[in-house]
């Protein structure tokens, strides 16, 4: 179902979580909060949860298909939730972490035990621990915990799926396997998700829109193409991945710009192709992973980071100490004004 | 640096638990044991006699009372302020945090006291109270009272930081899963600080049967109404009747060993519940 949500602002005693921000996921969705900590994004995920109350103001609006739910309680609302640290219930089994929400209802909506049995010993195999339905969650290892806690809040049939840097407390293998499990798992029960991550590439691999946030405000909302190829800030193409800065001049109206150029944009050359291209001595080559990155310094430009290859560095053979030409390919240029 | 407890001398380690064992035998056990010695010098019949006196089961009576009341009170007490303390932040919570430490602080005397002033025929609310035929000071609730005050800590001081380490995120999921607040307690929050709180429960009772200061103040020593366990061994003894006082402590010291048996047991069920060690992928 789908979400939506208006002129929510939030402010602690010492600083403001949101501006102002208004927020769309459609139905069957996938997105997700992308942001530093304390960009507001697990606030946001919190006040559409009914954890947190955003500031009074009567042209806030926090909608879940159509229907408005901020007078509505966290335990009325309906919505799954999982939490970056499990959150399991320690003392139940895991069988009873996922059966809780199905117990909890109100004798005429419960199921009766059978078919409680049933829904449970289902939600186990999407999980794929029906082994380990009568252990406690102490005896889990991190990913099988938040295999579990998705499954409890996939039992009462939510509305909508809130995932709070549901990967966060994991490393990063079994990040990456739980990371195409659950995009999986999305593709199989399409329930709209919202997904807060402060991990740009975990973003960009999983969500089918990203929602960018920096400061309490959203920076840019769009496809992982479309933020990662047309930022709409300077903050959205440093937050993304390693970037080059250049300062200088905007060809067409002289006025000072800044030039931002990922790593795998740059081109060495043994000589200056053309004018713009700039010396720059190398200071390291890392030559283990899928690129070889090389750092080299300049002095106009100080730092610069370059990525090629390894059929190209091969070729220009390259080595530590040798000063080489850095040609620019691609680059996205802010002017002073947008700045 | 570092110490290795295999490289220590020998000798060293004996001298220690030497030093321990004389020193747990002289302050603590020989004690103990002169209590009961002292209560049968004058023989079984006398001791039965002593402790089936109609003045020392009153005073047993209200000592029973008085804790179980206290026991009930702290329950709720404890529970609540533990929650509010530990799950929420809110202005005036340390100053909250620190109150409850107050009782410990204090001299038991000075909390006796301070309920003299309160209700006592002088008191603040004196007037009032005697206006309306209530009786506080020199009379079972002021044993109550004070009771209650001096063992407050104890449950509280348990659940705190067990309560704060747990956080509340268990009783957030719940409330997205659509329980209620009464289902939360009972079937989140209740299982996850039982046995802190049984625990807690246990060292309050030891006190409360035991506490002799506060109830010193309040109670106005009035024999076979305003006497507990421990103010009745002190008028025994104060009356050169030795045999008798000490047959009565040792009622007092059997109601102490029954709460020490009771969290032995909690302890080995604890350490039999204690799961396998934590798995990791």
């Amino acid at each position: 179902m789908a979400i939506e949500a208006r002129h929510v602002s939030k402010s602690f005693a010492n600083y403001v979580a949101l501006r102002d921000v208004g927020l769309e996921v459609n139905d069957g969705e996938l997105m997700a909060l992308l942001g530093p900590s304390g960009s507001g994004k697990t606030t946001l995920l919190r006040i559409i949860a009914g954890l947190d109350t955003p500031d009074p103001n009567s042209e806030t609006v926090v909608t879940v298909d159509g229907q408005d739910i901020l007078d509505r309680s966290a335990s009325e609302r309906r919505v799954g939730f999982v939490f970056q640290h499990y959150a399991l219930f320690r003392h139940m089994t895991v069988f009873e972490n996922i059966a809780f929400g199905l117990r909890v209802r109100p004798r005429k909506l419960r199921p009766r035990e059978p078919e409680l049995r049933r829904r449970v010993n289902e939600l186990l195999d999407l999980i794929q621990l029906g082994r380990w339905a009568h252990h406690y969650p102490s005896q889990l290892s991190g990913g099988q915990r938040q295999r579990v806690a998705l499954a409890r809040a996939l039992a009462i049939e939510p509305s909508v799926l809130l995932l709070d840097e549901p990967f966060g407390a994991l490393d990063a293998k079994v990040r990456q396997e739980l990371r195409r499990w659950l995009r999986a798992l999305h593709a199989k029960i399409p329930v709209t998700s919202v997904l807060v991550t402060h991990d740009q590439e975990e973003a960009l691999e999983v969500a089918d829109r990203i929602v960018i946030m920096n400061q309490g405000r959203i920076e840019q909302t769009g496809t992982p193409d479309e933020v990662f190829h047309h930022p709409a800030s300077e903050f959205v193409v440093t937050f993304l991945g390693n970037v080059n800065l250049f300062h200088g001049r905007s060809e067409a109206n002289g006025q000072a710009a800044r030039m931002f150029v990922r790593p795998y944009e740059l081109e060495i050359e043994r000589n200056p192709s053309n004018v713009s291209s700039v010396a720059a001595r190398i200071q390291r080559i890392q030559s283990a992973g899928p690129m070889v990155r090389v750092e080299l310094t300049s002095d106009q430009y100080e730092a610069i980071t370059a990525e090629l290859t390894h059929d190209r560095f091969r070729d220009l053979s390259i080595k530590t100490g040798e000063t080489v030409f850095v040609k620019v390919r691609d680059a996205r240029v802010f002017q002073a004004a947008n700045i | 640096m570092s110490f290795h407890p295999h490289t220590e001398p020998k000798w060293m380690r004996t001298a220690f638990i030497g030093a321990s064992i004389v020193f747990v035998g002289v302050l603590i056990l020989l004690p103990v044991i002169s209590v009961f010695t002292e209560a049968f010098r004058k023989g079984v019949s006398f001791y039965l006699a002593s402790i089936s006196d109609p003045l020392a089961m009153s005073a047993l009576r209200l000592t029973l009372i008085t804790a179980g009341v206290t026991l009930a009170a702290n329950l709720v007490f404890g529970l609540a302020a533990s929650w509010v303390i530990a799950k929420f932040s809110f202005p005036g919570r340390n100053v909250l945090l620190s109150l409850i430490d107050l009782p410990f602080a204090v001299s038991p005397v000075i909390s006796g006291l301070v309920f003299v002033l309160l209700f006592g025929a002088q008191g603040w609310f004196g007037d009032s109270l005697s206006r309306h035929g209530l009786q506080i000071i020199f009379a079972t609730p002021g044993v109550i009272l004070a009771t209650i005050f001096v063992t407050f800590p104890f449950i509280a001081r348990e659940l705190i930081p067990l309560m704060q380490e747990q956080g509340a995120e268990e009783e957030e999921a719940a409330v997205l899963l659509g329980a209620s607040g009464w289902q939360i307690f009972r079937r989140v929050t209740l299982p996850n600080i039982r046995w802190a709180l049984v625990y807690g429960v246990v060292l309050a009772n030891a006190r409360a049967m035991g506490e002799f200061g506060a109830v010193s103040v309040v109670s106005g020593h009035i024999r076979g109404r305003t006497n507990t366990l421990p103010l009745h061994v002190e008028i025994l003894y104060n009356e050169y009747n030795f045999s008798a006082a000490f047959a009565v402590a040792s009622l007092l010291a059997l109601l102490a060993l029954v709460t020490l048996l009771a969290k032995a047991a909690l302890e080995w069920r604890i350490r039999a519940e204690e799961r396998p060690a934590v798995m990791e992928e």
